[in-house]
């Protein structure tokens, strides 16, 4: 009842207020200008106040805009092209100032080019001093504004309006002054943002801005000023856990020593802060991840849906095929067992993917967590990993060739080639673990959306995900577990085993070679030598019979170390790129000057790549280099861009995650028709590729 | 096939015929060549491009309010290229020849101005006997750009125009000395004679005839466009202006200028 009543009197006060202000609106002193108007912009001068209340020594007014359907006008600072709107106000009388506020702005790219300005609707508030305190205000604006769609639109009017004596609110008004008067950023003083660091790179090539708040950010954008002779690109954006530390880079685009006086003003949702900065000469390193919005429950069980079928066509995939094989030999073999023996012997192997899968996973959140950036399959960027991978792969294609399988210490025999007994399950255990490890550098259908979903994720998003990815990866040991009889189809051993050792050891062989090859890219082929050298050594080793035990061991443990720090040594710093002819069509990899390429009108193909990719091998040789696409890329209308991530590059990472992608091969095109990019899927068909070089090329087209 | 399962496949054919007719259909409406003669100039005709058509007051450039010279020198101005239209539109181009003028009229501070410059750029090689571009530079926004189309057509001099809008697609122009000297370093020009130019009668003449030709042809904005006798405003695909400029060979676009 007591609602009720409350809520007549509401309605009653509304209707008149409604009344008052129909009549204040409708009095001889509308506190409005005439509008100008055409089909890009609707301007109006508007004043809160209907007259200059005596002893009043200001006045707030508004410049209220409303932009046209595709239209778009301009902040104080433009950005790369553009123009900000001015006021002339000569010719008013009773007006001492007039200062003109910004509310805070959004971030526009058209064909490549960033602006900074707004659509919609916007009111400019203005503060105007009077001369004389009290008199009235006769305001004569003369307006010059620039609006741009497709074509750009200046416009050049004036605007009058008359403030005699008098008082009085314009409710209407006063609230859309207040509204947009509340978006223009705050000053330091009394804003919960706070920019701590200032500090161009080493080159000059990008601003980066540290700050942090007490509220989390949300949709957070930043903008740099330093006058009309400096310009910036996209800033790549990143957030801490909980949001309240911010870490921004900007390219810079156009840099001149002789720069403005410089700001920063920071945009969230409903807050701002513009803020006069200091530079520094010392950039912070990149720690967070991007301010990427966070996940539902729902998505999470999708995404994982995804993983789990990505990490089942990752087994036949051309990295993880002969960790099958290995598995394939060890069933041969071991056609005595019994059903359990078998069952247990495939959930072993599928525990395996698993483990390594799990701690795969905690690696990362932990990287995550210190602030590396990671990704899928860097692991093979470490000369370590890579020479320990080759030996072990050396040796079991040695092993399946039969060069020392009869004098072979017993307990390495049990842990290599698995026979019965328990220590055959720790074999079961390794191939398992060795077919995920091989699975890292293989990207499969599906895989690249899921990893990089968990990533982008929290903790329990990365362990979901790769759970599901495992799961997926071990399904075939799992599917035997649960049917051991399937076992029994396979032939009886015979000669013919002897085939299929030498069919699988050579493919092992070739996937030891083609770590040999990603080794000589990751630490150099001395390096490459010497351990191929030293795993020959091992081999021998191991499979001379007369040789005493102690010696033996002695020298294969050797071996190994040597081989491991030895490649950590000798790896040689720097890449040599003396593989990259001048012949070729694909330039080095700029990504700060991609945006100005496509501003160009010029379209640009990029192509992540590592020798340590099958993926990106497959691709190239499939598709890349292959007619029609060769064709087009070489055509001379397409800036065809390699990104050689074999070894690690920060500057890379960066551009992966920047597209949200975490693992390669990842492919994209920019062009005027797409400039913020048509990435393209991990296996490319050469139908994909020319579509998207086409809708990246297409300059223009009248119809979206 | 007995006639129920006939009229099924026919009313799923007419679903997906009807779905894909209205998914393509739209995107195919708006390449729709439609033309509306001009009163003036005679003989030229203005593609209609959706949303540009609107209704805009002739543009004005956002200048100072001009004093009673620079009026009367404007007036001179239109009165000059009105007289004759083609030959202020494509200045020097061999109108005998088989090629469709072009005209492009830009600025340097309008984004997609830029775009176009280098599309128009990279028609013209690739049909070099099938069109002839003259460029047109209409500095609407103030001073700075004022000073960069002055610089736009001393680079026009030497054969750079297109050089030119490239280097300065991103980076703002400087009116600075050393920055034009380095600039004509980047281009590969004669500074001086840069210099020179931009501060000579003949681009200040250049100017004023590309701002009455605006005002003639009543173009709201840049970029602006005149092919052959049809004036295109605002942004068009490039097949379009393909499908003009094949119109314009069918119909003689010349008869505009016989006219004038």
């Amino acid at each position: 009842m007591k609602g009720a009543v409350s809520q007549i009197w509401a309605g009653l006060l509304s209707i008149v207020l409604g009344c008052v202000s129909i009549l204040v609106f409708d009095g001889a002193h509308a506190a409005e200008s005439e509008t100008f108007s055409n089909p890009a912009v609707t301007a109006r001068l508007i004043s809160a106040e209907d007259g200059i209340a005596p002893d009043a020594a200001s006045v707030s007014l508004g410049l209220a805009l409303e932009y046209g359907e595709g239209w778009k006008g301009y902040w104080r600072t433009p950005g790369e092209v553009g123009l900000a709107p001015e006021i002339n106000w000569s010719g008013s009388t009773n007006l001492k100032s007039a200062e003109l506020l910004w509310p805070a702005p959004e971030r526009f790219e058209a064909f490549g080019i960033e602006n900074f300005g707004y659509s919609g609707q916007v009111v400019l508030p203005i503060r105007a001093r009077l001369e004389d305190a009290g008199q009235p205000l006769e305001l004569r604006a003369r307006v010059s504004l620039l609006t741009c769609s497709t074509v750009c639109v200046p416009h050049d009017f004036e605007l009058s309006l008359a403030l005699p004596q008098g008082v009085g609110i314009d409710p209407n008004s006063a609230r859309q002054i207040a509204t947009y008067a509340d978006r223009v950023p705050a000053v330091p003083e009394n804003s919960d943002i706070r920019i701590s660091v200032t500090a161009l790179d080493s080159r000059d090539s990008a601003l980066i801005v540290l700050a942090t708040s007490d509220a989390p950010f949300d949709e957070v954008d930043v903008f740099p000023e330093f006058g009309p002779l400096v310009t910036f690109g996209k800033p790549d954006i990143r957030l801490d856990r909980d949001r309240t530390e911010l870490w921004a880079k900007i390219p810079i685009n156009a840099w001149t020593e002789e720069y403005a006086e410089p700001s920063v003003t920071i945009t969230d949702t409903a807050r701002a802060i513009t803020a006069p900065i200091t530079l520094t000469s010392d950039p912070p390193a990149p720690p967070f991840s991007s301010a990427n919005p966070r996940s539902s429950v729902l998505k999470v069980v999708a995404v994982a849906a995804i993983a789990f079928l990505g990490g089942l066509i990752l087994n036949v995939m051309p990295c993880v095929l002969p960790v099958l094989s290995i598995k394939l030999t060890s069933v041969l073999k071991a056609t005595g067992q019994t059903r359990q023996m078998t069952r247990n012997g495939f959930l072993f192997s599928a525990l395996g993917v698993l483990t390594f899968v799990w701690a795969l996973a905690a690696a990362l959140v932990f990287l995550q967590w210190i602030g590396v950036s990671v990704g899928w399959g860097i692991q093979f960027q470490n000369p370590v990993f890579v020479t320990l991978m080759f030996m072990v792969i050396a040796v079991f294609a040695a092993n399946l060739f039969g060069a020392f399988e009869i004098t072979l210490p017993a307990a390495l025999q049990d842990r290599l080639g698995a026979s019965n007994a328990k220590a055959g399950y720790i074999s079961d255990f390794g191939t398992g673990l060795l077919a995920a490890i091989l699975a890292t550098p293989c990207s499969a259908p599906f895989l690249g959306t899921a990893v990089t979903f968990a990533l982008a994720g929290t903790p329990l998003d990365v362990i979901v995900i790769f759970t599901a990815l495992g799961l997926g990866l071990a399904l075939p040991y799992l599917v035997i577990a649960a049917r051991p009889e399937l076992v029994t189809r396979l032939p009886r051993p015979g000669r013919w085993m002897l085939l299929v050792r030498i069919l699988l050891g050579g493919l092992l062989l070739a996937t030891a070679a083609w770590l040999l090859f990603v080794l000589v890219g990751v630490a150099g082929g001395r390096a490459a030598a010497f351990i191929s050298a030293l795993t020959a050594v091992f081999i021998v080793a191991a499979s001379i019979p007369q040789a005493n035990q102690w010696v033996r061991r002695a020298v294969l443990i050797g071996c190994v170390l040597l081989a491991v720090f030895g490649s950590g040594f000798i790896s040689s710093p720097v890449r040599t790129t003396a593989s990259v002819d001048a012949m070729s069509h694909w330039q080095d990899f700029e990504p700060l000057g991609i945006a100005r390429r496509v501003s160009e009108g010029e379209t640009v193909f990029v192509d992540v790549t590592a020798d340590w990719c099958l993926t990106c091998k497959a691709n190239k040789s499939l598709v890349l280099d292959r007619d029609p696409v060769r064709a087009r890329l070489r055509g001379g209308s397409v800036i065809a861009m390699q990104a050689d991530w074999t070894r690690p590059d920060d500057n890379i990472a960066r551009f992966l995650e920047r597209y949200d992608r975490y693992g390669i091969p990842f492919n994209i095109v920019f062009g005027p028709g797409s400039p913020s990019g048509i990435a393209l899927p991990e296996i490319l068909t050469p139908q994909a590729v020319l579509d998207a070089l086409d809708t990246a090329s297409v300059r223009s087209l009248v119809s979206e | 096939m007995d006639s129920k399962k006939r009229s099924t496949l026919l009313t799923i054919g007419a679903v997906i015929a009807g779905y894909t007719a209205l998914r393509t259909v739209p995107s195919l409406l708006p390449e729709k060549l439609e033309l509306e003669a001009l009163d003036r100039p005679k003989g030229f005709r203005r593609f209609i491009a959706g949303e540009t058509s609107g209704t805009f007051d002739a543009f004005v450039g956002l200048d100072s309010p001009d004093s009673m010279g620079v009026a009367a020198r404007k007036a001179a101005a239109i009165e000059r290229v009105s007289a004759d239209i083609c030959g202020a539109l494509y200045g020097d181009l061999d109108m005998s020849s088989a090629r469709i003028p072009l005209a492009s009229f830009s600025d340097y501070y309008c984004p997609f101005c830029r775009v176009q410059t280098k599309s128009f750029a990279d028609m013209t090689s690739k049909m070099p006997d099938q069109v002839a571009i003259a460029w047109h530079e209409l500095p609407l926004l103030g001073d700075s750009s004022n000073l960069a189309a002055k610089a736009a057509l001393a680079a026009k001099r030497q054969g750079a125009y297109v050089a030119f809008q490239e280097r300065l697609m991103t980076s703002p122009f400087q009116a600075t000395p050393e920055y034009l000297a380095r600039l004509s370093e980047d281009l590969g020009v004669d500074g001086e004679q840069l210099v020179a130019d931009m501060e000579s009668p003949e681009v200040a003449r250049e100017l004023e005839n590309s701002a009455a030709l605006a005002q003639v042809f009543a173009f709201v904005g840049t970029p602006a466009l005149v092919i052959g006798r049809t004036v295109v405003q605002g942004q068009v695909s490039d097949r379009m202006i393909r499908r003009i400029i094949d119109l314009e060979r069918e119909e003689g676009w010349d008869v505009a200028c016989v006219s004038a």
